[in-house]
């Protein structure tokens, strides 16, 4: 074998570092190099969590599902009658669920990711979010079998109770590969930080736990955008999921298209969650390797 | 840097500040702010002013007793920790076998393993598959056990797979930190072998081993840590012979000293 067969010669230079970003160029070349690991390494994590069990794929659709009957019970109870339709709202609460849950999943899993990737981050070197976005690539896994249940509930509402209104095909439904992106953006963008957080204080997934509950009855998911009035609807807008539910509501139950403001403020929130996140990340990750 | 060298390290220092609280929490955090307390810590000075090149396709054995860094300073060169002061300068591709074995995740087969492995590592996909079978044929793995979950593996199987793992990478520096003592007799030959292989293939590896025959056998140049620094570095027999002297008499000889 020569020798120097596909020998790239490749200087690495490693200095000391404070809380500064390393250089960004080769760190995104990296990252986008090894992308296929984050997939691959969702892909497994799904098979060691599901190892084999058909029980474990139906739980993954069953669960969101019974979480949506429960809160609809709730909200209905709370609220009955009003000026919407009940099928309508539940459609509104159904999608509004499985979109906040594929954002809450990105966080939550995310934030474990670093502190659960143990010997991985000891023993190699690989630019760090990696991790978290992989936990981002299984959430989406996770969410995309809720769709057709979205779509079964839809169609068996419409059937049951045929006064429903349904949006049939509009070419608005193109927003929502727009939106799903938003939605994983800003999830991966905030799992960033909390994955941060998590190895500085051990305690941060604990904490989390509340802030994704508080965060979910601030969002527009039990409640519709429509029924907030006066300065309550600087809720659609404070919150990072705020425009991005306002449209799933929009287009997915409605089939509305979306103005121009929900659309700055979805693309303004992901990009604020990846710049932010990322640079509190990335500045920080040479740090994680000797704080497992 | 010269062209011959593969690594350049200079005055390279390495602490940790590890923290004495049982667990670092914010509750803790805190309850000491509450206190106006400040979080107790120790610095701990891993590798203290190391300097030291490597050049190509040399073979350099690291040796030195129980925390002297030796860990430490493999992880800095293979890009994992950073420098505290110093600098390290890496010319080549990197593989590394580091003390607890590659980052296998136990819930998974040693086939999948080695794929997540070989991507963090950035291989592609393609590159893989063309080794998988190659890796588990040198890791003389019992029939089937590569599709099993890594958890079911003897120590001695992990151990063969990872060493597997790290030299099939074809890196132009090899880390191996404490990986020549798994496996028995017939594997460590085997392994040994292919060690001398890489090393006439000209690449640079890195052996940290208590094994000190490892050393004496494949090294052409050793090193001897102490408490963070390095206090000898010459013939891998010289070096040994001062170690193992150091070992039974308890002190550093006094011709090391100023060094
Ligand atoms: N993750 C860590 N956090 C804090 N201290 C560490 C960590 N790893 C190693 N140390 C300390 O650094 C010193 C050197 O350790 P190490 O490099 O593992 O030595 P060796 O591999 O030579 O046995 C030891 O005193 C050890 O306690
Ligand atoms: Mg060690």
């Amino acid at each position: 074998m020569p020798v120097n067969e596909g020998f790239v010669p490749k200087i690495q230079v490693f200095e000391p570092h404070r809380a500064s970003l390393p250089p960004l160029i080769p760190y995104l070349k990296e990252f986008w190099t090894r992308r296929a690991f984050a997939s691959e390494l969702a892909r497994f994590g799904d098979k060691a969590e599901y190892l084999d069990s058909r029980l474990g794929k139906v739980w993954l659709v069953l669960n969101p599902l019974l979480l949506g009957m429960v809160y609809y019970l709730v909200v209905t109870i709370i609220r009955p009658g009003g000026s919407v339709s009940g099928m309508t709202r539940l459609d509104h609460l159904l999608i509004g669920l499985f979109t906040f849950y594929f954002a809450q999943n990105c966080v939550t899993a995310g934030a474990l990711s670093i502190t659960s990737g143990g010997r991985l981050i000891l023993n190699q070197a690989f630019p760090r979010a990696l991790l978290p976005f992989s936990s981002a690539i299984q959430a989406f896994q996770q969410f995309l079998p809720t769709i057709p249940v979205y779509i079964f509930v839809l169609l068996a509402g419409k059937w049951a109770y045929p006064t429903t209104i349904v949006p049939g095909w509009t070419w608005n439904f193109l927003w929502i590969p727009f939106i799903l992106i938003c939605t994983g953006l800003t999830g991966f963008g905030l799992a960033l930080v909390f994955a941060t957080l998590n190895v500085y204080f051990r305690d941060t997934t604990k904490l989390l736990t509340y802030i994704t509950r508080i965060w979910m009855y601030l969002s527009p998911v039990l409640w519709l955008p429509s029924s907030l009035r006066g300065n309550m609807k600087i809720l659609l807008w404070i919150n990072p999921l705020g425009p991005v539910l306002n449209a799933t509501s929009r287009v997915w139950v409605s089939g509305e298209s979306l103005t121009q403001p929900v659309v700055l403020g979805c693309i303004l929130w992901a990009v604020a969650s990846i710049v932010i996140g990322g640079y509190f990340f990335i500045s920080r990750e040479r740090d994680f390797a000797i704080r497992l | 840097m010269p062209d011959d060298l593969a690594i350049r390290i200079e005055n390279l220092s390495i602490t940790y500040k590890v923290s004495l609280e049982a667990k670092r929490t914010m509750k803790n955090a805190l309850m000491r702010a509450s206190l106006k307390q400040k979080e107790r810590t120790r610095i701990i000075e891993a590798v203290k002013g190391l300097t030291l090149d490597v050049p190509h396709g040399s073979v350099l054995g690291i040796v030195g007793s129980n925390g002297a860094g030796k860990s430490t300073l493999m992880r800095c060169i293979a890009g994992i920790l950073s420098p505290t002061e110093g600098r390290v300068v890496v010319n080549g591709k990197i593989s590394t076998l580091l003390a607890l074995g590659v980052g296998f995740n136990p819930a998974l087969s040693g086939r999948d393993n080695i794929i997540l492995g070989g991507l963090a590592s950035g291989l592609n996909m393609d590159e893989i598959a063309e080794k998988t079978d190659e890796i588990a044929e040198f890791a003389a793995l019992p029939d089937g056990f590569i599709d099993l979950p890594v958890r079911t593996y003897s120590s001695g199987m992990y151990g063969r797979l990872s060493f597997a793992v790290a030299v099939s990478m074809t890196p132009d520096i090899l880390l191996l930190d404490e990986a020549l003592s798994a496996g028995d007799a017939a594997f460590k030959e085997k392994s040994f072998e292919r060690m001398r292989q890489l090393c006439a293939e000209a690449r640079t590896i890195l052996i940290v081993s208590h094994a000190l025959a490892t050393v004496t056998d494949l090294c052409d140049t050793a090193i001897w840590m102490h408490k963070g620094a390095m206090v000898a570095k010459g013939k891998p027999e010289e070096i040994v012979d001062g170690y193992l002297k150091f070992l039974n008499v308890g002190s550093l000889p006094s011709n090391y000293e100023d060094m």
